[in-house]
């Protein structure tokens, strides 16, 4: 059998994350360690290079044959960047930290509004109409009863998240069919997360029996 | 004990049906595959020398709608070169003076029309089509010179233009109506309800409290939503004295995360209790975080975890691992592919878009309250126009009532909605 | 001044790139912010980085239960910061990431197992939890409980044969089909009205942080 130190250590830290599920033990703490300080210099490393490097610097300074103009716009994000380094300096500079926070928080909530706006409402309302335009366009019994199921259980599941009026009376029997109507997509999601997660399992078992043991083939 | 014991063994039985199960899909799956390949037809490779004059290539270029004057779409009719047996495709090449230097800009196959991305807007650009064969090329008269040109509105998007300004107009007003100080009801939350109790409970067992706010970074809205909220809880725990612990994925939240539970501490009049390694960072690595988390809940045994913000996968095993420690578990998120697993895992779970009405409901202030109702109004507006919409459709189609019509037409030009080729 | 200048930031900024999504012209305003967001991201690692020396450390100096574990955790971090940041064992000029250097080793057989493992885990929680939402007696419960398990047999050959003499006037009800439709029809509309909502949620909350109303994330003066 040939040694592959690389495999046998694979494999030493696949047995140490599942000895978790027994209880917490040596194995499990190393591997969580060497997990924990491999992989956040890790990220750094890939975080330097593809955005400091290739993003940053490659950007500023392109290439003279690539025929790509400098972003010397880009200076701003370091800017900003080393002004993020102010908390290093305690209260007396930390607060200037908060202006490259207010930088992110700004253009997040600017622009995830509208992409939220246009992929999540007008999107999904153009659907539930568009799916009853299709079923009435083409009737047919099973097509109606799927859009109207559709329609109501959207509807239903609103009211579900309406927070102005009490769940109660004529409304709360909307929002309880609304939480039925939820509840079914949980457990639609659940189950077809099912079988996905134990595929996960059996390749690292696979892993275990064939790249490691060579039990099997 | 027992319970637990007995958790264990039928959460290992059911692992074993499914994974059974699976063995019993997997060579199904395989003889579905072999059976589709075994199915497949060969392709044809009978070859034509000859390719017949079926005509001229007819070119037209047009503008492509609500850009930066960015492209330009090039189009043309196919006089049945297509169908011809060896044909390869159609070329469409770029022409920026009288010159035969072209550059080749795309191709197709079947659909006439290839979108030249790269179109200036100071500079004309005339095309070329060619239908190509193995030996043979039929090309196009040059279209005439035409140049990309810059929209200052993206008219595409006149729906959400519309429909935002309504929603945020909704948010506007109610938020103005609170601020001049008219009461607005709110209905109750249970799991907001409860996070006042779940703080209490950690004090009483003098257990920590851990609060986890997703693992995505600050550009994402989610992780706003729980920071907003660790504000609420972190001023409970300053005023129980209780202890927080915030492992971190990301370090800017860190930093954000820090910023609030100072706050939080300095409102509750203990800024001398506050400590920066109530916040740490552990690993930008999604399941490197996930195996440190655990082992801070095994270890340390907090008596209440929260976990309000944007999670994937790690979502269940943080919440199973909880559950395995007996914490109070108080979760949100708007992933709704993580909703079912902290539903079924969790004491209270905020589903989608409690997790961002629940800062506004725990800061009791009117003008958020009012942002709130505003909310509400856009959540209206979505379903008066999915009944209407769908009421409006089959009156409209099924039985021809003018009325109807007018408001489907009208409904459809809102939301874009297209109508199926029949 | 500690709240009044980033206040300022976030309503400029935030107007200023909501407005450019409807201007084709700006339209990559918001590109360009993300690649800000990018590039601010790698600086605020030293302090990330920084506080996770600092926590292994104090726990190492002080002899902390489990200092042992730090210890591994720090020589994990500068490994790897060491082997990526001078590429070493390969070309300067090669991406770091390139196969066979030491750094791509530590991620294929240290990294990669790790993470695969953790993740293969679900499918033990995956079963608890199932048995959880099956002891919680209530109706909201099995109704989940009813649809994952009608999904989980429609995706395998089993609920097929189960249901395969079902007579074919009646196909609705074969188990495949079952789990089709519950997918198409109220697990659809439940994924509406959650993204619908979700919607709504985001341009409140956004409003709310774009208004300064809600400023908590700010900290104090």
């Amino acid at each position: 059998m040939q040694f592959d130190i690389g495999i046998w250590i694979a494999a030493l830290l696949t047995l140490g994350i599942i000895s978790f599920l027994y209880k917490d033990n040596v194995i499990y703490k190393v591997s969580e360690a060497i997990f924990v300080g491999v992989s956040a210099g890790f990220w750094f490393i890939s975080l330097f290079w593809d955005n400091i490097y290739r993003k940053f610097w490659v950007g500023v300074f392109p290439d003279p044959t690539s025929g790509k103009e400098p972003q010397y716009i880009l200076f701003g994000g370091v800017l900003l960047g080393v002004l993020m380094l102010s908390r290093l300096f305690g209260n007396k500079a930390g607060w200037i930290s908060r202006w490259p926070l207010a930088f992110i928080v700004g253009a997040t909530a600017g622009l995830k509004m509208i992409t939220f706006l246009a992929s999540n409402a007008v999107a999904q309302i153009n659907a539930t109409v568009g799916n009853f335009v299709a079923a009435v366009a083409a009737p047919t019994f099973a097509g109606l009863v799927t859009a109207s199921t559709v329609t109501i259980g959207t509807f239903c599941g609103l009211v579900y998240f309406f927070f102005s009026k009490e769940h109660k009376g004529w409304f709360g029997g909307l929002a309880q069919v609304g939480t039925w109507v939820l509840m079914i997509t949980f457990g639609a999601s659940f189950g077809y997360t099912v079988m996905s997660r134990m595929s996960l399992l059996l390749g690292r078992i696979d892993f275990l029996l064939s790249d490691w043991l060579h039990l099997i083939k | 004990m027992t319970a637990k014991l007995y958790t264990t063994i039928t959460a290992i039985t059911i692992t074993a049906l499914s994974l059974l199960l699976l063995l019993i899909a997997a060579p199904h799956a395989l003889l579905a595959q072999s059976d589709a390949v075994a199915e497949s037809p060969d392709s044809a490779t009978t070859a034509v020398a000859q390719v017949p004059d079926l005509g001229p290539i007819l070119i037209t270029v047009e503008d492509f709608p609500s850009d930066a004057g960015e492209a330009l779409i090039i189009g043309w009719e196919d006089p049945g070169y297509v169908s011809l047996p060896d044909f390869i495709e159609y070329r469409v090449t770029r022409y920026t003076d009288d010159s035969d230097n072209g550059m080749v800009i795309g191709t197709s196959v079947l659909n006439p029309e290839v979108i030249d991305g790269e179109a200036s807007h100071s500079i004309a650009h005339s095309y070329t089509v060619a239908a190509v064969f193995p030996d043979h090329e039929v090309i196009s008269a040059r279209s005439e010179p035409a140049m990309a040109e810059i929209q200052w509105v993206a008219a595409d998007k006149y729906a959400v233009i519309i429909i935002g300004i309504f929603v945020c107009a909704a948010v506007i007003f109610f938020i103005e109506t609170a601020k001049r100080g008219k009461t607005l009801f709110l209905r109750r939350i249970a799991g907001l309800e409860a996070i006042d109790e779940a703080v209490g409970r950690a004090t009483e067992m003098g257990r920590p409290i851990l609060f986890v706010a997703g693992i995505q970074d600050m550009d994402d809205v989610q992780t706003l939503a729980g920071l907003t909220i660790l504000g609420r809880v972190a001023r409970t725990v300053a005023q129980y004295d209780s202890k927080i612990n915030m492992p971190c994925r990301a370090s800017l939240v860190m930093t954000a995360g820090r910023e609030v539970i100072k706050e939080a501490y300095n409102v509750a009049g203990r800024p001398d209790a506050y400590s920066d390694d109530m916040v740490h960072y552990v690993t930008d690595e999604q399941f490197g975080f996930v195996a440190a988390t655990n082992g801070i809940m095994v270890r340390e045994k907090p008596a209440t975890c929260f976990y309000l913000g944007a999670f994937f996968a790690e979502s269940l095993i943080l919440a199973e691992t909880g559950n395995s420690i007996e914490a109070i578990q108080i979760a949100g998120t708007a992933m709704p592919a993580q909703l079912p697993f902290f539903v079924a895992a969790c004491d209270y779970t905020l589903i989608g878009e409690e997790l961002f009405a629940a800062s506004a409901y725990l800061s009791e202030e009117p003008r958020q309250l009012g942002s709130l109702k505003g909310q509400d109004v856009g959540k209206a507006l979505a379903m008066i126009a999915i009944v209407v919409g769908g009421i409006s459709v089959t009156l409209a189609q099924a039985w021809d009532i003018g009325l109807f019509q007018v408001i489907e037409s009208a409904l459809r030009t809102a939301f874009n909605i297209q109508l199926p080729v029949r | 001044m500690k709240r009044q200048i980033p206040l300022i930031i976030i309503m400029t900024v935030g107007w200023v790139l909501m407005v450019s999504v409807f201007v084709p012209p700006f339209e990559s305003w918001g590109e360009e912010a993300s690649l800000f967001f990018d590039i601010i991201a790698v600086f605020a690692f030293f302090l990330g980085g920084g506080n996770l020396i600092r926590v292994h450390f104090t726990k190492i100096n002080r002899k902390s239960e489990g200092w042992g574990f730090s210890v591994v955790t720090v020589a994990g971090f500068a490994v790897m910061l060491i082997l990526g940041l001078f590429k070493i064992g390969g070309s300067i000029s090669a991406p770091v990431d390139t196969a066979g250097t030491p750094f791509e080793l530590m991620f294929r057989y240290v990294m990669s197992p790790l993470q695969a493992t953790m993740y293969s885990l679900l499918a033990f929680y995956v079963a608890s939890a199932s048995y959880r939402a099956f002891r919680a007696r209530n109706i909201e419960a099995t109704i989940l409980l009813i649809a994952a398990f009608v999904i989980l047999l429609g995706r395998t050959p089993f609920g097929f044969y189960l249901t395969a003499w079902i007579p074919e006037s009646f196909s609705i009800l074969e188990i495949p089909n079952m789990a089709v439709w519950i997918m198409n029809s109220p697990n659809l509309a439940g994924q509406r009205a959650i993204m619908i909502g979700i919607a709504l949620g985001v341009i409140s909350m956004s409003l709310r942080l774009l208004l300064g109303i809600e400023r908590s994330y700010l900290g104090g003066d």
